[in-house]
């Protein structure tokens, strides 16, 4: 079997993948997609726990997928507005790469 | 493949041990595409990558008996999301943009900020605490996760659509072109 | 018998009040307010020799200052000296003061006028009647402010200003060695009373050496009020003042103050004989000096004036020979005729304008009462009997041969030569001979020919009060001690007839140089003895010297203080106040570099930090999400150390 900590270091690298991006993506679309991975790392931990702890003791039951499907509806729900707003600025400053729309530098 | 296992099984190889390494396979190409969305040059490679990482992830579910996850992964994730994803970068795509760098100047100090806390993730993964239990076998059916769907996470369930209902308002006004 | 001596000086030192505080008001009437404070004075002065004839004597008034071993009671003294020293100066001074109505009439400050005459009438009877030391300087002191406000009294013109300083000044020298004899007299006897002085010779605890140069130091002043030598420069310059001025202050009274003090405090005088020598010498010396010096001048007050300090030396010499009774006659007669004279002289002055007698001419026609009187008053002078100044210039000589002074009585002879030579030199010169004034003169007015006429009937018959023909009433009446015996011994007739004939010849000599053919013989001798007649017309440059010696030396030490004063001590405040600035502007320079610079730092640093701060406000978000990450990691990083 494959150990519970497998799963979550992978779930770790994709955080860590996904943060990475997050921080240096100069394209507005390119950000979301990181953001998009980092969401998929926090799922993969939960079903990791749901599965590894299904036989706990008063633990409930599948709230792990449960949670990691509400994950799904929300991140598509982020992507949506986020992705409308990228839209909307590229219509105001007619670029989409974050670091020219920057009205709040000092 | 039901044809491969037999070969590998009989030289010798056990299915665990096959589905066991296909797992560590499929996780090292996750990481791959995962690497190859955020540092590529082409957005639209990007998108691409983002893909066939969510699809990636959806196996893995596989090996956790999520298997109504998974489906539900690459249905949304990928058919509907990432379709999103790539509707925007044709949107607002430009032809001189493949000349322009993709990665910011903080590139140095974020890869190293990623990598300490890729460094106290897994020192934390390492140390979790000892507790009782362990993995169980049974997949979550789905009448099963319907029911518990509509009685136990009921209100939720509620919420997360109108949170959708939120989204899709919102997307419809920020979206909308002004007249005049 | 009325004590009502005291009240003497002060009716008209009320006068001078009055006439300082509403005389601008009462214009022309304030002169009939010092004439009638004089005529007050005058019958208390008669009241007080009835008094004193029938026996009163000095008394005390009030107590004034106890300190110490210094106690001043406020007296007067009545004697035979005073009494009739009061009577001559309220006679005298009364006369002059209706003279002045007349003399001052056009006058803008007529009531000023007034009021500092009054104000030296009561100076001089309060010094008359003191009956200590203190009480008289202090009464010596306002006569000489009275002198030098009269002297310089048309202040518009810087001569007289001068003039009024240079008799103050001069005088103060004479009052400061008189200060020091009171001090020393206190110092040695512990008393200043005249009439503890005749005791102090006899007192064995007294220091006698002490007491003579006491003696020395009082008569320095007496040198200086009366114009002796050395101090004598002073009285001629005083002719600047107005006539009557010179009249009273300056011929008749004032400078007999000094001869009145030799007198006053004759006991202590007589008891140190080598003061009263010196006393005498001086006195001779100043005699003959002054008519030397009258016998080439052309102007007719400072003829007059130089006449004045002759016969005050005489009067020094009588005193100093011992002839207590002859000095003072002389000083008394004296009063009457050259206050005559110097009345005169105002008179003549006022009608042809001009004090150069060589301007003068024939006036005797022009001016009848005036000249007439002029005449009178000279012959006084002269000595030519039976006027006035015959008996005291007689009693005088007598006294001096009596004494054994051979020497001093060559002297005194040949000075009463001189006096009746230049008197008339200066008589023949302005009221006979050629006119020389184009002006057309004409008689003054009445109320100044009557005090004329009265003053020459005094100097007719004055002199009669102490001539044997009225038994030596004047002798007998003014004495000190027994001197009064001698003149049992009859008149010396050598004396007499030397007197006369000096007299006489002088007369005869002015006569002959100045109305006949020989008129040409002063031209001749002028130029013969030039140098002689040079030291003469120049007063023996006196004036010279003491410019010279004194005055340029203070002079330069002024300037030097002044300098002093300004380099050293002004440099002295001012190197403070350069180092306050200097301390202010370190302060100043401390506060704006170091104090402001500190407030600078601050602002500095915090712009500084707020410069470097700023810079994490990119605008961008991924900067600050990075930020955020580092903080999470801190976080994780603490929450594991920290288990």
């Amino acid at each position: 079997m494959i150990p519970e900590s497998h799963f979550l270091i992978l779930s770790a690298v994709l955080f860590a993948i996904g943060v990475f991006g997050a921080l240096t993506r100069r394209n507005a679309i390119g950000i979301l997609m990181s953001i998009e991975l980092i969401l998929n790392a926090a799922n993969i931990n939960l079903v990791c726990f749901s599965h590894h702890l299904s036989t706990a003791q008063g633990s409930p039951e599948g709230l792990g997928q449960i949670l990691a499907l509400f994950v799904i509806a929300i991140a598509a729900a982020a992507a949506v507005v986020g992705l409308v707003l990228v839209l909307a600025i590229y219509r105001n400053a007619k670029t989409v790469f974050v670091d020219r729309i920057n009205l709040m530098k000092w | 493949m039901s044809g491969l296992i037999h070969l590998l099984n009989s030289i010798g190889v056990p299915s665990s041990v096959l589905s066991e390494a296909s797992f560590y396979v499929l996780a090292v190409l996750v990481c791959v595409f995962a690497f190859l969305v955020v540092t590529s040059r082409n957005v639209f490679h990007s998108a691409v990558y983002l893909a066939l990482a969510l699809i990636g992830v959806a196996g893995i579910y596989l090996y956790l008996n999520a298997e109504f996850l998974a489906v539900v992964q690459v249905l949304i994730y990928v058919g509907a999301v990432v379709t999103l994803f790539i509707f925007a970068i044709m949107l607002t795509a430009r032809i001189h943009d493949q000349a322009i760098r993709q990665t910011n100047e903080q590139v140095l100090v974020s890869a190293v900020v990623t990598l300490a806390l890729l460094y106290l993730l897994i020192n934390i993964v390492e140390n979790l605490p000892s507790r009782t239990g362990g993995p169980g076998t049974k997949t979550l059916a789905i009448g099963r996760l319907g029911e518990l769907l509509m009685k136990d996470y009921a209100l939720p369930f509620e919420v997360i659509s109108l949170v959708l209902l939120a989204a899709l308002v919102g997307a419809i006004v920020i979206g909308k072109e002004k007249r005049g | 018998m009325v004590r009502v001596a005291h009240y003497i000086p002060l009716c008209p030192l009320a006068a001078a009040v009055v006439n300082i505080v509403i005389g601008s008001r009462i214009k022309k009437a304030s002169s009939l307010v010092s004439v009638f404070a004089s005529v007050v004075a005058f019958v208390l002065s008669v009241l007080t020799f009835i008094g004193f004839r029938n026996g009163l004597m000095s008394y005390a008034v009030a107590d004034w200052i106890a300190i110490g071993g210094l106690s001043v009671r406020l007296g007067v003294t009545i004697d035979a000296l005073t009494c009739l020293m009061l009577l001559v100066v309220t006679i005298v001074g009364t006369l002059i003061q209706i003279y002045s109505i007349g003399y001052m009439h056009d006058d803008k400050r007529f009531s000023r006028f007034f009021a500092y005459m009054s104000l030296f009438m009561g100076s001089m009877l309060g010094l008359l009647l003191a009956d200590n030391f203190v009480v008289l300087m202090i009464f010596w002191e306002g006569v000489g402010v009275c002198s030098y406000l009269l002297i310089s009294f048309w202040f518009e013109k810087p001569s007289a200003a001068r003039a009024g300083l240079k008799a103050f000044v001069t005088t103060r020298i004479g009052d400061t060695g008189m200060l020091l004899g009171m001090l020393l007299l206190l110092f040695a006897a512990k008393t200043l009373y005249f009439s503890d002085l005749a005791e102090l010779s006899q007192d064995p605890s007294i220091n006698q050496n002490l007491l003579v140069v006491a003696a020395f130091l009082i008569f320095c002043g007496a040198v200086g009020k009366s114009a002796q030598f050395p101090l004598h420069v002073w009285l001629p310059d005083a002719m600047e003042g107005p006539t009557p001025v010179s009249a009273l202050i300056h011929a008749a009274t004032m400078v007999a103050a000094g001869v009145y003090l030799v007198a006053r405090s004759y006991a202590l005088f007589i008891a140190h004989q080598p003061s009263l020598i010196w006393v005498a010498y001086i006195g001779s010396i100043t005699a003959l000096m002054a008519a030397t010096i009258a016998v080439v001048n052309n102007d007719i007050k400072r003829i007059l004036a130089y006449s004045t300090i002759s016969q005050l030396g005489l009067m020094m010499v009588g005193l100093g020979v011992g002839g207590f009774t002859a000095g003072t006659f002389h000083l008394m007669t004296h009063a009457f005729f050259k206050a005559l004279l110097f009345l005169c002289a105002g008179s003549v002055i006022h009608a042809v304008h001009t004090q150069d007698i060589r301007e003068m001419g024939g006036l005797l026609s022009k001016l009848k009462i005036t000249g007439a009187t002029f005449i009178v008053g000279s012959l006084a002078i002269a000595g030519v009997p039976p006027l006035a100044g015959f008996w005291s210039k007689d009693e005088l000589l007598a006294e001096i041969w009596k004494n054994g002074h051979p020497v001093l009585f060559v002297l005194a002879t040949v000075t009463s030569f001189l006096t009746a030579f230049y008197m008339f030199r200066l008589i023949f010169l302005v009221l006979f001979g050629k006119t020389r004034s184009e002006l057309h003169p004409h008689e003054s007015p009445a109320v100044m020919t009557v005090p004329l006429s009265i003053l020459a009937f005094c100097s007719i018959f004055g002199g009669f009060l102490g001539s044997p023909l009225m038994h030596n009433w004047f002798q007998g009446l003014v004495h000190f001690g027994e001197t009064h015996a001698v003149h049992a011994e009859g008149p010396n007739y050598a004396v007499m007839g030397i007197s006369v004939l000096v007299g006489l010849g002088g007369i005869g000599l002015a006569y002959l140089l100045y109305m006949t053919k020989y008129s040409t013989v002063p031209g001749r001798l002028c130029t013969r003895f030039a140098a002689i007649h040079r030291l003469l017309v120049n007063k023996y440059y006196f004036d010279e010297l003491y410019d010279v010696v004194f005055v340029r030396t203070v002079f330069r030490l002024s300037s030097w203080l002044s300098r002093f004063d300004l380099g050293v001590v002004d440099g002295a405040v001012n190197a403070v106040a350069w180092i306050t600035m200097f301390g202010s502007y370190l302060k100043a320079w401390f506060d704006l570099h170091v104090v402001d610079g500190a407030v600078n730092l601050v602002a500095a640093i915090v712009g500084f930090c707020s410069a470097g701060l700023r810079r994490l406000q990119t605008g961008l978000v991924q900067a600050y999400l990075l930020i955020a990450f580092v903080g999470l990691i801190i976080i994780i990083l603490v929450r594991l150390k920290g288990g």
